[in-house]
């Protein structure tokens, strides 16, 4: 009898338990593509004007007014910033919150990408010179102008010195020499850039810092520099000029700013703004903990995943959020086979000579681009949420060739190419024309449920050619030293995020000395064949095409005369494939209908415009 | 005097313990594959040069034993370095150490205040109803994962609105007035310390009960019960002193986890105490961050034993006699 009692008290006490954890809503099967995309169209706002009003030259935003006042809270996964110094940052949190509190000279229009002047009033070029026109009367958050002293300090003693951060100083960087810049007058600069280079515009979006806060600091040299604005400077001490001021930092707990009283951006009534008080960061551990958060109404946005989406959208009708749809975005994930036919140092083939021979087949590559279902990964894995992908630009790039159209998954395909290519399917085996079975490694980053997923499923797809596929889900830090290091893989699953505005960016990878040229890696660290091709060059036809491309792509200064010439960069990729693209994610996000001036685009998300979101009454 | 010696012994021993414990886990760390830079190695947007500045910033072109000696080196000198992402090892550790100490010892305190008179009441009542509930609670106690008992109360959190869904402070914690922030705090505080108290209770009460059950059995108690000494006297004069002995062993080991945090159930909590940043510090084989923390949590287990010794000396007149032939063992890690 008391055993009895025993056991009822225990299920007693795991039901209060579970019955926190039972939900009712689940929708069995929800169509969730079809139920998100059908959104009404967004009317998006013009581009901000200038406006002169007593000397002081703001930029008047175009979007609706709204009410000053009020909070939003929205999260960041991982450790929170390691650094407040926009020169320095090296991880996407760090650059976030840096770049709410500094502005560029440029920025780019979230709705058409183009590029917009933000803390300079105008510009000019006039070929390969760039002249910036400053605002007169915009003040730093301490109330000292920012004038042309502070454009020089920022280009010439932090980014053309390779301080901090240097990749800047490297993307800028043509034939080796750095761009050219002289002062005009007060409020007037000039950049000359050694050839014409298509990518300089963009770049010039780098944040211009205080001369007067930042030089104390920048002269003591890099160590000094590096650690310059950690996260636990005061906040009281920060001089920036963006439209939030950092008011506290909380390690592992949050970040929150407030609004910034000298911001130089107006709305239609003249008032300054942001209309936000305060804009808070919870630093949250993972995604889970993250939607958690947002069913407790702790934080006002959420980027939705995979099968979430489905019960949000559902749900929506009845809470007080929206889901919306902002289309793919810039990660690509891929499958990238390995081309090498080098040698290491010991005199011993990186690949295996006989698998080099299928790799560095285009038919064989060809092949295996056929037989992947890229639909069916995105039902499957990515529960409908992504879209196929076919070409090396995202989906949302300005570049993106359109003419790419994709193919659907095609067994007798694949099989037709590998028999032309002298490939041999017998009893559910291929064999190349040697009679040797073809059989090789397929890698990912183990822990990542997504790539282990596309894994299991491309393995499936070419064992139907009858290629045996030894699936290894390694540790991260060894896929990677695997693929910068050691060479010796066949095949990796893995992502890439790119820019959406600029192809250029995309040279590490696609040049053919590039440190990230994956597919056939010739600089690899710590090796001396980074100088391999001045004494031998074995590049591939296509791969001197694509290296001819990043070269004259970049010196060509309009979008007209860029566009067929990063065309054929993709045809290029899309008929040689070396590295061939499965999906991009469809980038979801919900935030509390409370919030106005929301307009939501493919290119910058959701929450771009954080100086022009309030709180509607 | 014998007292002082017997402490700088002590104390002394721990320097090669130190040495040891430094040198296996430094090659431990840096002879696994993992590379600190990995993820940047992978950035498109990052150069070459700017990966070549970072190898040669961590050190990652010297071999492990120059590097161990660089480290070395600099925390004789009470420098604990940087961490890989260039922050000060020792402003992350103080950001750390107050909220983990608030945690650990709200946690040992109700734990000891409670599992104490439990364990001691349940050897009393030994074999009644009593006895049965506190089994089945503390093996409830004992046989529910930290990580798992840590979701079921976020995921209740979550549904009733009773209490925010981890953390320690809220956003607009310091805008408030000083009664509210306490209450702020409580509010965050209470699930962990649940989830952490029922976890510890239950070892240390079934612990006691054990001790208790053990000297209750003895002759000695026999006979004072023969004697005619009232029951209160048995218990709380002869069998308590007695039983209690082997929990101040107990004790020292808890010293020592003080700081080393409760990683899992923080992590799910999200709260910013030192076992969360340990986590993520191994993950990333951030070397300084993770061997700061190593010494710190062998030392505090050497000041532990050190402490519990101690108070044993203080409590049982046997010992005083011969402190060196003791040896305080036991195998109860402050980790869980």
């Amino acid at each position: 009898m008391k055993k009895f009692w025993g056991i009822v008290l225990i299920f007693l006490f795991l039901g209060i338990f579970l019955k926190a954890c039972i939900r009712a809503d689940i929708p069995e099967n929800c169509r969730v593509k079809s139920s998100v995309s059908a959104e009404e169209k967004t009317v998006y706002p013009k581009s901000p004007k200038n406006v002169t009003i007593n000397g002081t030259d703001y930029l008047q935003s175009q979007a609706p007014n709204g009410i000053f006042g009020g909070e939003l809270v929205i999260s960041t996964i991982g450790e929170g910033p390691k650094t407040f110094n926009p020169c320095n940052t090296k991880d996407a949190t760090s650059s976030t919150m840096a770049g709410l509190l500094y502005d560029g000279l440029v920025t780019t229009n979230p709705v058409t990408g183009n590029v917009e002047p933000l803390l300079a009033k105008s510009f000019e070029i006039k070929e390969n010179d760039y002249i910036i026109h400053l605002r007169q009367g915009i003040k730093w958050t301490d109330g000292n102008p920012i004038t042309a002293d502070d454009v020089l300090y920022t280009y010439n003693e932090i980014v053309f010195k390779g301080l901090g951060n240097p990749s800047t100083m490297d993307a800028m960087m043509v034939e080796g020499k750095l761009p050219s810049l002289e002062k005009i007058d007060d409020y007037t600069v000039k950049f000359t850039t050694p050839k014409p280079f298509a990518p300089f515009l963009r770049q010039l979006s780098y944040q211009i810092v205080p001369k007067h806060y930042f030089k104390p600091y920048s002269d003591r040299g890099a160590s000094v520099f590096d650690a310059f604005l950690n996260p636990n400077t005061k906040p009281e001490t920060i001089v920036s000029s963006g439209a939030f001021k950092l008011k506290e930092y909380v390690a592992a707990q949050r970040v929150v700013f407030e609004r910034n009283p000298n911001y130089y951006k107006i709305n239609l009534e003249n008032k300054q703004l942001p209309y936000l008080d305060k804009l808070v960061y919870l630093i949250v551990g993972d995604t889970n903990n993250e939607i958690l958060k947002f069913e407790a109404k702790e934080i006002d946005a959420l980027s939705l995943k995979g099968d979430n989406v489905a019960r949000y959208k559902e749900k929506e009708n009845r809470s007080d959020y929206k889901v919306y749809n902002l289309g793919a975005d810039t990660g690509t994930m891929f499958l990238v086979i390995n081309l090498n036919n080098r040698k290491d140092k010991n005199g011993k083939y990186y690949v295996n000579p006989g698998k080099q021979r299928w790799f560095r087949n285009k038919d064989f590559r060809s092949a295996i681009d056929w037989a992947i279902d890229r639909k069916s990964m995105v039902q499957n894995i990515a529960f409908g949420v992504a879209e196929p992908l076919y070409t090396a630009e995202s989906l949302n790039s300005i570049y993106l060739n359109k003419n790419i159209k994709g193919h659907p998954a095609d067994r007798q395909k694949s099989l037709e190419i590998l028999k032309n290519a002298g490939f041999n399917y017998k009893d559910g085996i291929l064999y190349d024309n040697d009679g040797h079975k073809v059989e090789f490694d397929l890698y990912t980053n183990a822990g990542n449920l997504e790539r282990e997923a596309m894994g299991v499923m491309i393995k499936q797809d070419l064992e139907e050619l009858g290629m045996k596929v030894n699936f290894k889900p390694i540790e991260f830090n060894s896929l990677v030293n695997k693929i910068t290091k050691t060479n010796d893989w066949d095949a990796v699953i893995l992502a890439f995020t790119g820019s959406p505005f600029e192809p250029h960016d995309g040279i590490n990878v696609w040049n053919s000395m590039g440190p990230l040229h994956l597919f056939n890696m010739r600089r690899t660290n710590g090796n001396e064949q980074a100088n391999y091709t001045v004494y031998n060059d074995d590049r591939l036809t296509w791969e001197k095409e694509l290296d001819e491309i990043f070269e004259q792509g970049a010196l060509k200064l309009t979008f007209e005369e860029r566009k067929p010439i990063y065309d054929r960069y993709q045809e290029i990729i899309a008929e040689e494939n070396p590295i061939i693209y499965l999906y991009s994610p469809i980038r979801i996000t919900a935030i509390r209908k409370k919030f106005g001036n929301i307009f939501p685009t493919p290119l910058s998300g959701l929450l771009y415009n954080l100086d022009e979101i309030y709180i509607r009454k | 005097m014998e007292f002082l010696k017997y402490i700088s012994k002590r104390i002394l021993q721990t320097i090669p313990l130190l040495i040891i414990v430094s040198v296996i886990s430094f090659f431990i760390i840096r002879l696994a594959p993992i590379d600190p830079l990995a993820e940047l190695r992978l950035n498109p947007s990052i150069s070459q040069e700017t990966l070549d500045k970072e190898v040669k910033r961590l050190r990652l072109d010297k071999p492990i034993y120059i590097q161990y000696v660089y480290w070395a080196k600099s925390f004789v000198k009470g420098d604990l370095g940087y961490t890989s992402a260039g922050e000060k090892v020792s402003t992350k550790l103080k950001e750390r150490i107050p909220n983990t100490l608030l945690l650990t010892i709200i946690v040992i305190f109700m734990t000891w205040i409670v599992g104490i008179p439990l364990g001691i009441f349940a050897a009393i009542k030994k074999e009644t109803a009593w006895d049965r509930i506190l089994t089945v609670i503390s093996s409830i106690g004992m046989a529910i994962p930290s990580f798992f008992f840590a979701i079921l109360m976020l995921m209740f959190a979550v549904k009733t609105g009773w209490f925010p869904v981890g953390g320690l402070t809220s956003y607009n914690f310091n805008e408030m007035s000083f009664g509210s922030k306490l209450l702020d705090l409580a509010k965050h505080l209470i699930l962990p310390v649940i989830v952490l108290f029922t976890i510890s209770l239950s070892g240390l009460q079934r612990q006691m009960r054990a001790n208790m059950l053990e000297v209750l059995d003895s002759d000695y108690i026999k006979f004072a019960r023969a004697k005619g000494l009232s029951e209160f006297k048995v218990i709380f004069k002869h069998a308590l002193r007695n039983a209690i002995n082997p929990m101040i062993t107990l004790l020292g080991f808890e010293f020592a986890g003080l700081l080393s945090g409760a990683a899992l159930t923080e992590y799910v909590f999200q709260y910013p105490g030192l076992g969360r940043l340990i986590l993520e510090a191994v993950m990333k084989s951030d070397i300084n961050l993770v061997m700061a923390s190593l010494m710190m949590g062998t030392i505090m287990l050497i000041l532990g034993n050190l402490i519990a010794d101690i108070l044993l000396m203080i409590t049982d007149p046997r010992i005083r006699g011969g402190v060196d032939g003791r040896i305080s063992g036991g195998a109860k890690n402050g980790n869980n």
